[in-house]
């Protein structure tokens, strides 16, 4: 009961203060109560599309309309009552906006805004030529008040029906907001993807937000009419729609009282500066634009702000009832089912990603999908998971065929998924977004009353290991805790088949084992498990079976034994540097053997840390280059080593601790004036300007010294004979591995001080990375300094002249290369120490 | 930024120092937007007939004041003002814009709140015939229905017309308009070549002119504004088509002239009021007052000369009726309208201008059809 | 039917007004593709190129050759003011309400311009550019009714040339297609999100003043073509400026002949439906790529 006042006094508070001023208030003020009133009740529509479907619309005026008229036209043609007239508006609205959807689902961003405003005028326009059903341009005169029997509302009872109207939206609005409905079109709001994996059909949620939205809109837009008196096409003129927007957006979007407030300032605040006649409009923009600036999150974000500033938190963590016999017998399947691919491929453009991959997930069992970055396991999840339709192949969960269904009848059929980036609803409670889960997005479940369970999400919660509070923001969690309670949240689906994107990135060794108790756990259920992961300790620890992809093509299977052992699997991580050419091995070796003079000191990390949001990346690292060094950092996936680089070239901010180059503190800097003091990263993934032609983006190369002289472009193409071959070509038109030349190329037209290579090798085939290794190996005898980041560690350690090997955020190794050439070493930081026995 | 603040300081001071001795006049017309010119011209009508009329001391010893709010040509904008002055400013008289679908609205309010309610400008026919009884809207302006029967005379009868063809802006006007000139042809036996629509944006309007030519019209009547009739104008001189043009008073704006170019001598048009005229008392005492306050220097400087001069009309035949009734009660107010019976005014000398069944200050005979001439308006023989 | 003449007639109304959705559209593909946003002020822009125009040539008395630079500088400024005060600070909390500030501050121009500039619409005085002209098929073309879609393409052309061959247009589509790789090779992605409203308000400015012998000059000029203009960089693509340029083109025909055609109560209800039923079809415009879908 005290929870219910709690939440609920806005609208009690609405209606008892909107009754008042209807009954003292002069025939004005009723009419300016019932604008108010109805303005708020367009804006709670619209906040269910914007605040809980996340859609906008810049066309509400025209559902407003289409209310307005349709209550009008029943009432002075056909003689209807308002009350039912209203009702038959709303019904048409609701429709109209469900037609609208159609449109525009398909669209998004400023395309979904163009929709809407070309919605707005067609309608508009539309009435105006209607003649015979609107009157065109004059309107509708002489709308009638509503009427119960023989009595017939006065200004004062409208007024009072319209605050009551609005105060019992607001409840609705409350209402819906945690209903199913709510917490799907949320879900869809917050991350379309993993709501789509956990079985919301996005088609249907955002019809339905529509077709509520307009229905409420017309609804208000009814009794507008009947406020008014006379409607015209020039009472719902498309600048009301940007009013309307508005309302939600001052008020504050999502929120119960927003479009209360919104609605106060925007029909209250120009009747207040109504005797500024002619410089109202002017004024009211000012005004507008302040409130905008001052409040981005609304009114009630405000006030929510200044509230809890007054107010500590009440930390309520109750200790969770967990039950974790219940949680077992909840999700332990009868039967083990299997999910069996085969033989499945995809292409993208010119890129097979994924080719004729066959692989068995068993019931029970966990199964790991190993490989280096870019060999295709994320595409493959995708595939299972319904995010792409396979080119060819079948995907079979038990008998039933999965390949080409959409992503959340995939779901729906018992396949959960969790992903590489965190995909929490964050705007989202933590328990609600295990209800979504639980209800497997579905909008209507015909047969099933039960309701979910509140203990249930705990529980499960609990069971996770997830300790913290239920009834916090999705967004608000701690790194590990977004990874547990995202298996916590595919688990609610009880599903038949869980996948899970790495879900041990960012954690920490400890944290690492507890999850790996959590699968095993999982697994032991029944559940088919199947994991991407590349903390080789945990895949090692925990696979019943293994299978490796490389290129898109799976090269391996077995258990962690059998992999560990695998020649071509140890050389797909590490490259081989017996394949390197003769040169190169030669041109290094000398180079490591002689022990070159140090030049000066060049660039340094002092007791760097970064992180990403909540999740640390580095902790206190520290290295330093010295001029014409090459200096190799290695470490497996997730150790740091791009965040490093990013963090030294600037991309990553805030970072603390000191970065120097030159002897200047260049850790507070953005990259651009990074960039031009010459220290020049060529970053993960190429990143050419894939609409310029090469020699253009050669040129942006060497912005920094303001145009690139024709000598060095020369050499540059000297250097990198393709380039030269290929250099009016888009270079989006390039494949990989001549991206990759062009990317350097590109940062050595900048003529770096230090040259800083963030995996120059990923995804290129070996014969091109062995291409790519010499060229380093010919800048490297040119005296460039390089920092060099790569995957292929025996490639780079052929190269470098001191290497650096990463884990965790943390330097584990610093030194000679030469200690680091024992394979053993350098295998069990990549693929984990050998298994203990199972 | 200073005169803005102390602009707001002054209004703020104004609205606060009204006392009850004052009667209060109140405005409704749009100040912002693509009619601002036409509230502007009201406003000024209205302020030079109310500085002569406090100059004599007021009315019954009370100064008279002018309220004004803005509509932004919206009808609930409208009603939201007319609601604002009446129940809060308790203005004793309403004078409305040039909007008529914003008048429509207001009716219904003046009508139950017993405020007298003055148009000025917005010519709907129903404005004034809206089935009240009693009816407290007046107007001194035009009536479409009127207007048109003159327009289709005239250009059948002056310009032998055969097959005229119709060009509109696109609103609430020009579908009255549309309406009144159908009813007109139909009553005068007359085909209509077309009816084309323009928009108060259109930029060139030759597809709707060439579409009326290849229906064969001999003749436009133009219903629309000064900057979309010279949109029109401009259109129908670049297709070479000599075809003559007749239009309602929408163009009377002073700068229709600049807007149309060389050929805006070749419309002619309806208007109650013309400064560029001879000049009764009234008209110089008037042209004088706008040179004096408004800075005109000439009758081109005047901007849409109708409002004004309807405006500064209406506002002493209002006057003169609450000086015979004594009072500023509604009621009152509306019954001594009938009992004027002879008023000097700018536009003509009214006679008995209001009975019970009879709301127009203005009748047909009172229209004249003039056109632009080397940047004068000048009457058409 | 449709005659020879109606068909040339509606042809050059709609190129000419077409080539002028075009061109302020593509300020709409400018800033979209440097910042993600687009200035809702364009419309207001547009309408204080023309205004400016007017006011320092015909009031003032200045030669076109001071009048016209001297405008665009102003509209180039007011654009990066509008980036600087109404979008960079929403961006940077990650709130969509840059959409209602740049309203707001359209609004707020377009009523200073009302009470600064008056409330009568004003015409250009006349010149070479609109009383001369060559007859063909009894339609007399003006030189401005040429010079205006000229004009627009070439600029539209220079665009894509200066994007591609000057420094700062490196700069500028470096920024528009990799932000990140940008600020490494050294350029500042804020000036240039700044520089690429400026030159937005440029465009805008250019497009009201060719407009404006041709139409009459007011406070509310804009807000209409403003709509239309984005209408056309959306329809076009918003990531593609050759198909933002068409597509404004081919708005402007569509509503000619719509007019032409089924007259004009029709023009704004189906050229709007148009819009609305070429997204249902291609989602990304006529001429736009979608992105892969990232999962």
């Amino acid at each position: 009961m005290t929870t219910r006042l709690k939440t609920l006094w806005p609208s009690a508070l609405f209606v008892v203060i909107g009754a008042v001023a209807a009954s003292i208030g002069n025939g004005y003020q009723q009419f300016i109560l019932a604008n108010v009133a109805l303005t708020a009740a367009v804006g709670i529509g619209l906040n269910v599309l914007l605040g809980l479907a996340g859609q906008i619309s810049l066309g509400h005026a025209a559902f407003y309309a289409i209310g307005a008229y349709t209550a009008a036209i029943l009432a002075t043609a056909l003689g209807w009552n308002m009350f039912a007239g209203a009702l038959a508006a709303a019904l048409i609205s609701a429709a109209a906006g469900a037609a609208l959807s159609l449109p525009a689902l398909r669209v998004r961003g400023p395309y979904l805004a163009m929709i809407t405003i070309a919605f707005g005028f067609v309608v508009e326009q539309g009435i105006a030529e209607w003649k015979s059903l609107t009157g065109g341009w004059n309107g509708l005169m002489n709308i009638p008040k509503p009427s119960i029997g023989t009595y017939t509302f006065d200004e004062r009872d409208l007024a009072l029906l319209c605050v009551l109207l609005t105060g019992g939206l607001m409840l609705g609005f409350h209402r819906l907001h945690a209903s199913r409905w709510g917490l799907v079109l949320r879900a869809t709001r917050d991350a379309e993807v993993a709501a789509q994996s956990l079985g919301a059909n996005l088609i249907a949620a955002r019809t339905l937000a529509f077709a509520i939205s307009a229905g409420v809109t017309g609804l208000a837009g009814a009794l507008f009419g009947s406020l008014n008196g006379f409607i015209s096409p020039e009472s719902f003129p498309f600048f009301q729609s940007i009013a309307f927007l508005l309302v939600v957006l001052v008020g504050g979007v999502g929120t119960m009282s927003g479009p209360v407030l919104g609605a106060l300032v925007v029909v209250l605040l120009p009747e207040m500066l109504s005797f500024l006649a002619e410089y109202r409009l002017l004024m009211f923009g000012v005004l507008l634009f302040i409130v905008l600036l001052l409040a981005p999150g609304g009114l009630v974000g405000l006030l929510q702000h200044w509230w809890e500033q007054r107010r500590q938190r009440d930390a309520c963590v109750q200790t969770p009832q967990a039950n974790a016999a219940f949680v077992d017998t909840w999700l332990r399947k009868a039967a083990q089912i299997h999910l069996e691919v085969q033989d499945v491929s995809i292409r993208f453009g010119g890129n097979q990603a994924v080719g004729h991959v066959s692989l068995l997930a068993a019931g029970g069992k966990i199964t790991s999908l190993i490989g280096p970055n870019g060999a295709g396991k994320t595409t493959l999840l995708n595939l299972i998971s319904g995010f792409y339709a396979p080119d060819q192949g079948h995907i079979r969960l038990h008998t039933q065929a999965l390949a080409g269904l959409a992503s959340w009848r995939i779901a729906r059929a018992g396949v959960a998924r969790t992903f590489q980036t965190s995909q929490l609803f964050s705007g989202m409670r933590i328990d609600e977004n295990l209800r979504v889960a639980m209800l497997r997005g579905r909008l209507w479940e015909p047969g099933s009353k039960q309701q979910v369970d509140p203990a249930l999400a705990q529980a499960l919660l609990a069971w996770v290991g997830y300790q913290g509070d239920p009834s916090r923001l999705g967004g608000a969690l701690a790194h590990v805790d977004r990874r547990l309670v995202e298996i916590a949240r595919a688990l609610a689906m009880q599903p038949d088949v869980l996948l899970l994107d790495e879900p041990a990135a960012g954690l920490s060794a400890e944290e690492k084992q507890q999850l790996g108790v959590v699968l095993q756990r999982i697994a032991a259920l029944g559940i088919a498990v199947l994991l991407i992961e590349h903390d080789m300790q945990l895949v090692m620890g925990i696979s019943d079976q293994l299978f490796v992809l490389d290129a898109g093509r799976r090269i391996a299977d077995g258990t962690p034994v059998d992999i560990q052992r695998n020649p071509e699997v140890q050389r797909a991580y590490l490259g081989s540097p017996t394949t390197a050419t003769p040169a190169i091995a030669q041109n290094t070796r000398n180079a490591n053997h002689v022990a070159a003079p140090r030049g000066e000191l060049l660039l340094a990390a002092q007791q760097l840390s970064a992180a990403y949001g909540t999740a640390p990346a580095l902790h206190g690292l520290s290295l330093d280059v010295h001029a014409g060094e090459v200096v190799a950092v290695l470490g497996a996936n997730g150790a740091g080593k791009s965040t490093l680089l990013r963090a030294m070239a600037g991309l990553h901010r805030p970072v603390t601790g000191g970065v120097f180059f030159s002897g200047h503190q260049i850790a507070h800097l953005p990259a651009h004036q990074i960039a031009r003091r010459a220290l020049i990263l060529v970053p993960e993934g190429r990143q050419v300007f894939p609409e310029l032609s090469v020699e253009d983006n050669l040129r942006l190369g060497a912005y920094r010294l303001g145009a690139l002289h024709d000598a060095e472009l020369q050499s540059l193409y000297a250097l990198f004979p393709k380039l030269a071959q290929l250099k009016s070509q888009p270079a989006g038109l390039l494949s990989g591995g001549e991206q990759q030349m062009l990317a350097i190329a590109r940062g050595l037209a900048a003529q770096p001080r230090v040259l800083l290579l963030d995996e120059p090798s990923l995804g290129l085939a070996p014969a091109i990375v062995q291409e790519l290794f010499a060229t380093l190996a010919t800048l490297r005898t040119r005296g460039i300094t390089l920092l060099l980041v790569d995957q292929m560690a025996r490639m780079a350690l052929t190269l470098a002249d001191r290497a650096t090997v990463l884990n965790a955020g943390q330097v584990v190794y610093a030194g000679n290369t030469a200690a680091l050439e024992n394979a053993d070493v350098l295998a069990q930081a990549y693929l984990g120490s050998p298994p203990q026995a199972k | 930024m200073k005169t803005r603040l102390s602009l707001l300081a002054l209004f703020l001071f104004t609205s606060l120092s009204l006392s009850a001795q004052e009667i209060k006049i109140g405005l409704v017309a749009a100040l912002t937007g693509q009619s601002a010119q036409s509230g502007e011209a009201i406003t000024r009508g209205l302020t030079i007939a109310i500085e002569e009329l406090n100059a004599k001391g007021g009315i019954g010893g009370r100064k008279l004041v002018l309220i004004r709010r803005d509509d932004e040509s919206s009808p609930p904008k409208g009603v939201a003002a007319a609601r604002e002055l009446i129940s809060n400013e308790k203005v004793s008289v309403l004078f409305g814009g040039i909007d008529t679908p914003v008048s429509l609205a207001i009716v219904p309010i003046a009508n139950q709140s017993k405020v007298p309610f003055m148009g000025v400008w917005a010519a709907g026919t129903n404005i004034t015939r809206n089935g009240a009884n009693p009816n407290y809207v007046f107007r001194v302006s035009a009536q479409d229905d009127l207007v048109d029967i003159a327009l289709l005379r005239y250009a059948s009868n002056k310009m032998g017309a055969k097959k005229p063809g119709l060009v509109l802006i696109n609103n609430p006007w020009g579908e009255s308009n549309e309406r009144g000139l159908k009813a007109a042809a139909a009553a005068a036996n007359i085909t209509l070549a077309g009816i084309e629509k323009i928009e108060a944006n259109d930029v060139d309007v030759t597809p709707q002119l060439t579409r009326l030519r290849n229906a064969g019209a001999d003749a436009l009547i133009l219903v629309a504004n000064a900057a979309p009739g010279a949109q029109m104008m401009k259109a129908r001189e670049r297709m070479g088509w000599k075809v003559p043009v007749v239009s309602h008073w929408g163009i009377s704006g002073g700068r229709f002239d600049e807007l149309a170019g060389p050929t805006a001598g070749e419309a002619h048009f309806v208007q109650t009021y013309s400064f560029f005229a001879k000049q009764n008392e009234a008209g110089k005492r008037v042209f004088a007052a706008l040179a004096k306050n408004y800075g005109v220097k000439s009758p081109a400087d005047v901007l849409a000369p109708v409002g004004t001069a309807n405006a500064y009309d209406a506002m002493h035949l209002v006057a003169r009726a609450i000086d015979k009734a004594k009072s500023t009660d509604g009621e009152a107010v509306r019954k001594a309208m009938y009992e004027i019976d002879l008023h000097e005014g700018l536009i003509k000398t009214y006679k008995r201008p209001f009975g019970p069944t009879d709301h127009e200050g203005l009748a047909p005979e009172d229209y004249i059809m003039v056109r632009f001439e080397a940047g004068k308006i000048v009457p058409v023989p | 039917m449709m005659d020879t003449y109606a068909l040339l007639s509606a042809a050059m109304t709609g190129i000419g007004l077409g080539s002028m959705y075009g061109l302020t559209a593509l300020g709409f593909y400018i800033t979209f593709a440097v910042s993600g946003c687009v200035n809702f002020a364009q419309g207001a822009t547009l309408m204080l190129g023309a205004v400016l125009l007017f006011t320092l040539q015909v009031k003032l008395g200045w030669s076109l050759w001071f009048a016209i630079p001297a405008a665009l500088l102003l509209c180039g400024l007011w654009s990066a003011l509008v980036e600087r005060i109404a979008v960079r600070p929403f961006v940077q909390r990650q709130s969509d309400a840059w959409l209602m500030a740049t309203v707001a501050l359209g609004l707020i121009l377009e009523n200073v311009v009302l009470f600064s500039f008056g409330k009568d619409p004003r015409g250009m005085p006349a010149s070479i550019l609109t009383s001369g002209g060559i007859e063909f098929v009894g339609l007399r073309i003006t030189p401005l009714q040429l010079l205006i879609p000229v004009v627009g393409f070439s600029i539209a052309f220079a665009l894509r040339i200066g994007m591609q061959r000057s420094a700062l247009g490196r700069a500028v589509s470096a920024v528009a297609q990799h932000r990140e790789a940008a600020r490494l090779m050294g350029i500042d992605v804020g000036l240039a999100t700044t520089g690429a409203f400026a030159l937005a308000g440029v465009f805008a400015a250019i497009a009201g003043m060719l407009i404006a012998p041709l139409y009459t000059v007011s406070a509310g000029m804009g807000t209409l073509f403003g709509i239309k203009a984005f209408a056309a960089a959306i329809l076009g693509g918003i990531g593609n400026p050759r198909g933002v340029m068409l597509a404004g083109l081919i708005l402007g025909v569509a509503e000619a002949m719509i007019t032409a055609t089924l007259g004009s109560s029709w023009t704004q209800i189906v050229s709007f439906a148009f819009v609305i039923a070429t997204l249902a079809w291609r989602p990304h415009g006529l001429f736009g790529r979608g992105a892969l879908k990232k999962v």
